[in-house]
């Protein structure tokens, strides 16, 4: 009997663990790049259809032009139905700063605006990338395999070669595993132009000495860096001699060298660099 | 012969006809000679006058003291939204918006005369270009396409029409143009398949006058729909034309189902603003499949073309093309890129752009330049007439350009991502496009160009940086930092002998001038 009332409670606790386990994640977790996963049986959270349909009168005015009007991509704004920061929005958690502070470095205003109005906008939202996941296909947006038109081996020539990237670039070095870390449009996009790379600064004072770090900002008449104890110093342009060392634009050089063949081959080869 | 207590009588009949004449003056401006010859005291429509050149004869700022040049006030719309507006100047009174808001504002002082609030609608509410000004009313679009006309004494309505349906997703953000007796609105909306128009509405009822369509209805098979009037367009007196840039074809980055030109889509327009009818066409974009709008304003300008005087109408087009057109006729005179373009095969007899069918949206992409948002975009050029210069603030870019069948054939039909773009000033050789000189922005700006007589031209980097640089060689000769992100267009007038320059940053509007002596 003992024994049997042992088993039941182990049983019991491994089903009730099991059971918190299955609530806590209740999607898998989503892959690198863009696609979102379709999530499983159990249901998307639902919102109420007046605060969704609130939420699509506000998006439409405010959101729309650059987000599209259901959320899946405008003019210059990304597809949000396809974001990995919505997916794991939780009630307007990650989505609300988003709105309010904007993306300034990505030309995303801020939007000054009440609780209640950014709660409308996170459940429509929410809303749109539910359905659109539930839909299936019919999405706008690039999905890694609409990206596997090139080949692997052309592709490893081009980089050797013509292309020019082994003057910076290995595949055991710096691109090893590069695949694993960028996919899809998100792979392409970096290996066309790596957009977050930041540019070094050496500055040379009037008395001769130099400063060098990490390019902070620059315009023509301001010109600031952050050095190696991460201290912010900013000089007029005026005053001063600098050298900016920006290896990315390389690949500003190779835009009008690429054919569409070209790249679709690079993007076949990079994906071999798991 | 007269006695004389008739003759006080005519004198008092005088002097009360002149004084309620000059009242009613006031009242009644601007009117057709203020809008065919803006006095320097006057900004009173989008372009300032009607040839869109945005090029001012004042000369007191000038490139040896614009070094001086100072705030003289500024007027905070305690809004987050960045102005886009060209304020308007009639009468000492900057009238100028953003959506769903008018603000009229003292322009000596920046202290506020009135503000009109309409209640928030549907509609986008991306931006709001100005209003237009006919006899003391004031002409306003919102973003649920209604046109408001406003009395221009204190903002109150005056009356109300609707111009476009914005539940089918037409909404309205450009600043009027009034030519004689004719309100000229045009609309937006590129997600949905709409037919584009250009309407003229009676400026004291706002009932329609004459409508021209850019586009057949929707529906209509292997036809295209879109061509939106997104901008305010340029006028020439003398030929009686009024001239209009349109948008791109929807669906926008699928061609499949509009086979051929897409006519009127991308096209500059010469119509009567009389009667509405189209009198020549010339297409900067063909079939296009880039989003690439030819509504950039079509400046009109006077002068010397290869040793024969012409009357030309120039475009710096969002594709990347230069355009110098006859514009009696609708001739080219030239076309030639002013940035890197990658897209066409060259151009045709017309002087048209011939689209490459492999440089088309394509599953698994096309790397076109420049990007969707264009060579240039909405920011206004300017032309120095003095120098024979064609400014214009450029974004040199890169872009990733995709469609696919499932992406459908309504709306946007697709999707593009921007790669790689830069902003830089450049001063275009009219006769020959070569470039001049240039000035680096560093990265694309909004700020419109504006140049004058003495010299100057007027801009923005963006970093919100307000520039003045030397028309001659590019040179910054003056510059303040806004804090803020330039959406606009320069503004320049004389008010008490003093020369203002009227700029915007963020929900800020910012008047400069040379320090009081």
């Amino acid at each position: 009997m003992r024994f049997l009332q042992t088993s039941f409670w182990l049983v019991a606790m491994c089903v009730f663990l099991l059971a918190v386990a299955a609530a806590q994640n209740p999607v898998p977790s989503p892959q690198p790049g863009n696609q979102v996963q379709p999530a499983p049986a159990v249901a998307d959270k639902t919102y109420p259809p007046e605060l969704v349909q609130s939420g699509a009168t506000l998006f439409r005015q405010d959101c729309s032009f650059c987000h599209g009007r259901d959320a899946t991509g405008g003019e210059t704004g990304p597809d949000l139905t396809r974001s990995r920061l919505v997916r794991a929005d939780v009630e307007g958690d990650k989505i609300g700063p988003v709105i309010r502070n904007g993306r300034p470095d990505k030309g995303m205003p801020l939007f000054d605006r009440s609780d209640q109005q950014i709660a409308s906008l996170v459940a429509f939202i929410h809303a749109q990338q539910n359905a659109q996941h539930n839909r299936g296909g019919g999405r706008k947006g690039v999905d890694p395999s609409d990206l596997q038109t090139g080949n692997a081996e052309a592709g490893k020539k081009y980089f050797d070669g013509a292309g020019g990237c082994a003057h910076c670039h290995s595949a055991t070095g710096d691109l090893a595993g590069i695949a694993s870390r960028y996919k899809g449009l998100e792979l392409e996009q970096q290996m066309l132009y790596p957009r977050h790379a930041k540019s070094k600064v050496t500055v040379t004072l009037p008395s001769g000495e130099t400063v060098s770090g990490t390019l902070a900002y620059r315009d023509e008449f301001t010109v600031a860096l952050t050095d190696s104890s991460d201290t912010y110093r900013s000089w007029r342009a005026r005053d001063v001699q600098y050298k900016v060392d920006s290896p990315q634009d390389a690949h500003v050089e190779q835009f009008s060298k690429y054919t569409d063949a070209d790249i679709h081959n690079l993007m076949a080869y990079l994906q071999t660099l798991q | 012969m007269m006695n004389s207590s008739r003759h006080a009588f005519l004198l008092a009949m005088s002097a009360l006809l002149v004084a309620l004449s000059s009242g009613s003056l006031l009242a009644q401006a601007p009117d057709d000679p203020m809008l065919l010859r803006p006095p320097v005291d006057s900004w009173p429509g989008y372009h300032g006058d009607y040839s869109g050149r945005r090029h001012s004869s004042l000369t007191q700022i000038t490139p040896q003291n614009v070094k001086s040049l100072t705030l003289a006030w500024s007027f905070q719309t305690n809004q987050t939204i960045p102005l886009k507006s060209s304020p308007l100047l009639v009468d000492g009174i900057l009238y100028f918006t953003a959506p769903d808001n008018v603000w009229a504002v003292d322009a000596r002082s920046g202290h506020q005369v009135w503000h009109f609030s309409y209640p928030r609608g549907e509609g986008e509410h991306i931006g709001q270009r100005g209003v237009g000004m006919y006899k003391g009313s004031v002409f306003f679009l919102t973003p649920d396409a209604h046109l408001i006309c406003l009395s221009a004494k204190d903002g109150m309505v005056r009356w109300k029409v609707e111009i476009a349906d914005v539940s089918k997703g037409y909404w309205t953000s450009m600043a009027p143009l009034v030519v004689g007796n004719h309100v000229l609105v045009g609309v937006s909306g590129d997600f949905d398949n709409l037919s584009g128009f250009l309407r003229a509405v009676d400026p004291e009822t706002g009932a329609t006058e004459w409508q021209w369509n850019s586009t057949p209805p929707a529906g209509s098979p292997n036809q295209t729909t879109g061509g939106m009037t997104w901008m305010t367009g340029t006028y020439d007196p003398d030929l009686n034309l009024v001239y209009w840039g349109t948008g791109n074809p929807t669906p926008v980055l699928n061609g499949s189902t509009r086979p051929g030109d897409d006519l009127y889509t991308c096209s500059i327009v010469a119509l009567n603003p009389d009667t509405g009818k189209l009198v020549w066409s010339f297409q900067p974009s063909p079939h296009d499949t880039h989003d690439w709008d030819a509504v950039e304003t079509p400046v009109l300008v006077d002068g010397d073309f290869h040793g024969k005087p012409q009357k030309m109408l120039m475009q710096s087009s969002r594709n990347g093309y230069f355009f110098v057109l006859d514009r009696s006729n609708g001739k080219s005179l030239l076309t030639v890129p002013f940035g890197p373009v990658n897209w066409s095969l060259g151009v045709d007899k017309k002087g048209q752009p011939i689209p490459n069918p492999a440089k088309e949206p394509a599953p698994d992409g096309r790397l076109i330049a420049p990007d969707e948002g264009g060579m240039t975009n909405y920011r206004s050029p300017s032309f120095d007439t003095k120098r024979g210069l064609f400014i214009v603030s450029a974004h040199p870019s890169w872009s990733v350009y995709f469609s696919k069948p499932a992406d459908g054939t309504y709306g946007w039909s697709g999707a593009d991502y921007d790669v790689w773009g830069t902003g830089v000033i450049e001063a275009i050789d009219y006769q020959t496009g070569k470039i001049r000189w240039t000035h680096d922005l560093g990265s694309e700006s909004g700020a419109g160009i504006l140049t004058t007589d003495s010299g100057l031209t007027f801009s923005g980097d963006a970093h919100g940086n307000f520039l003045a640089l030397d028309s001659t060689d590019g040179k910054t000769l003056w510059h303040a930092g806004s804090g803020s992100h330039i959406t606009s267009s320069p503004i320049t007038y004389q008010l008490d002998g003093r020369q203002y320059l009227v700029t915007s940053s963020g929900g800020v509007l910012f008047a400069w001038a040379l320090p009081e002596s």
